[in-house]
């Protein structure tokens, strides 16, 4: 079933002053309930203002946006509200907006505005602090003692403590090293599973994206360029380093060998598919897993 | 929203107006300002706005920005004006309407021109900030105030703070949208409520801004430290300012304006 569903939506920033900008321009996307999406596009294509238009964050300057089939802007303001809890958003660098005195105060302020009882808060509060992968024994501690990472992870806490149907994350890894990078697209890959809510991941890096979703959505200058299946944009490698986006170390290695004239896939993303793949050659089609 | 606030904002441009020495406009600007407090009739205020309109239409600034910019001193300005209608002497208005007997004349001259004397005065100063950018701005003033070095006043440290602060308003201002939003998106609500529930809403929005703009001084600081800042003497400019035809033209027009309305005191 369709979940949100963008018809010609189009933003512009600044009207009637000499910083007028389009960042969205006649944006028509379509996303099934359960999926895992992947935006990508480079800065200021307009991932971001996107995202923030399907939790009525943002209003559209023309065009609509639809969640779980009802127009958002043609309802009054409490159903929007509502709809930012059925659309969890977290923004780019979510640990600035950390407040409270405690961890476990922090992430119940989201269970808290949606008026639920003591009993379903401390549920909620506990089972999303084991989503990011984080012990019990830090609901106590000020959210400002914690590292960096730590301070995201309980910052994504506390969007997942919504138990949204729909989980957008903006750049979640941004920043972050490389370990601290797997560890959150790894718990948001088991938090999609277990949950098998809808998932959009934002980024600007192909690797964050390729290895977790179902279909990818590429932006370039306000405009949806292509929404496909991972493999289907990945036929398109060429296109997507036309457009200044990097495409994975792996597929970069079999654009080279089928350059340098060896019959193999370009379409590959994957370490696993890779090596099925030189394996199949090397015993002449036999596979061989 | 937030981002809508024109108090203050800078509007690139290539006009006259723009071109001006910026040190030239801070004078002219309070001139202009001294020159609204010498008014004493109506045809002075008549020259004023027209002044003002030329300034206007020479900067290229559309309209209805310089009318925005008015909005937020709406109810000082209906505060002065009713007071001043109100506590006016003399002659009533309706001498046989025993009820409106506190309407006078004079009540209405006050209002009507004190209104006018204040959207002068803050079209007049906003202009300046209109059309030159914050940087030229310090600039001006710590050459203006160059002189108080003399007296050990930290002239440069004083323009270096203020052009610091100035620098960090957009970017605090981005950060404010940025936070609304992300405490929107986990529902919390700004809008409803008395104004004690309003004001604790705010909580989730401000501490984030203050733990955020000391995170930002602090950066700032070493970013400075790295680079040996020192302030203070045998710093050279980047820029440096120099007066043209067209600041004496300006200053000569503005000093007309002035001597236009004294003389206007004079005869009337």
């Amino acid at each position: 079933m369709e979940i949100i569903r963008t018809e010609n939506l189009t933003h512009r920033y600044g009207i009637g002053t000499p910083f007028e900008k389009t960042a969205l321009d006649g944006v028509n996307i379509s996303v099934r309930e359960g999926e895992y999406v992947g935006v990508i596009g480079q800065t200021g294509s307009g991932k971001s203002t996107l995202i923030s238009h399907l939790n009525a964050i943002l209003k559209p300057t023309e065009g609509k946006v639809f969640v779980d089939g009802a127009d958002l802007w043609s309802e009054n303001k409490a159903r929007r509200i509502e709809t930012r809890f059925k659309v969890g958003l977290v923004f780019q660098y979510p640990e600035y907006q950390l407040f409270e005195e405690t961890v476990y105060k922090d992430i119940a302020f989201g269970p808290k505005n949606m008026k639920l009882d003591e009993a379903e808060i401390d549920r909620r509060v506990r089972e999303s602090l084991r989503f990011v992968g984080m012990g019990e024994d830090c609901l106590d501690k000020s959210p400002f003692d914690l590292s960096g990472g730590q301070k995201r992870r309980i910052a994504i806490a506390g969007v997942m403590a919504l138990e949204p149907k729909v989980l957008i994350l903006d750049e979640p890894a941004a920043g972050l090293d490389p370990k601290g990078r797997d560890e959150i697209l790894s718990r948001i890959r088991d938090y999609h599973k277990e949950t098998g809510s809808t998932v959009l991941l934002v980024s600007h890096s192909m690797e964050d994206i390729a290895n977790n979703a179902d279909s990818i959505i590429v932006m370039e200058g306000g405009r949806v360029r292509m929404h496909e299946t991972v493999d289907a944009v990945f036929e398109r490698a060429d296109e997507l380093i036309a457009m200044g986006l990097d495409i994975p170390q792996i597929t970069k290695v079999f654009i080279d060998l089928r350059e340098k004239g060896y019959d193999v896939r370009t379409d590959i993303y994957t370490i696993e598919t890779a090596k099925r793949e030189i394996l199949s050659k090397l015993t002449g089609g036999a596979s061989r897993d | 929203m937030i981002k809508d606030i024109t108090l203050g904002q800078y509007f690139p441009g290539a006009s006259p107006i723009h071109k001006l020495d910026p040190r030239t406009k801070v004078l002219l600007t309070i001139l202009y300002i001294v020159s609204l407090f010498v008014i004493r009739g109506g045809w002075g205020y008549f020259v004023s706005a027209a002044m003002m309109f030329v300034i206007i239409a020479l900067s290229r600034i559309p309209f209805g920005v310089v009318l925005r910019g008015i909005k937020p001193i709406l109810f000082v300005l209906l505060f002065t004006a009713t007071f001043n209608l109100i506590y006016g002497t003399g002659t009533p208005i309706f001498e046989d309407v025993s009820w409106l007997g506190w309407l006078t004349w004079n009540g209405l001259r006050n209002a009507v021109f004190m209104a006018v004397r204040i959207i002068l005065l803050v079209i007049g100063t906003s202009f300046m900030t209109y059309t030159t950018s914050p940087i030229m701005l310090t600039g001006a003033m710590e050459s203006l105030l160059a002189p108080l070095k003399w007296v050990k006043v930290p002239v440069h440290e004083l323009s270096m703070m203020m052009t610091i602060a100035l620098r960090f308003i957009p970017t605090l201002v981005d950060e404010t949208d940025k936070i609304i939003s992300a405490q929107k998106a986990r529902g919390a609500d700004f809008e409803t409520g008395n104004i004690f529930r309003r004001a604790k809403a705010l909580v989730p929005i401000l501490i984030p801004l203050i733990i955020s703009a000391f995170r930002r001084a602090e950066e700032l600081a070493d970013a400075m430290e790295c680079r040996c800042y020192h302030g203070g003497n045998d710093r050279t400019r980047y820029k440096v300012f120099h007066f043209a035809a067209r600041d004496a033209l300006a200053a000569l027009v503005m000093t007309g304006q002035l001597a236009l309305i004294i003389f206007l005191n004079v005869v009337t």
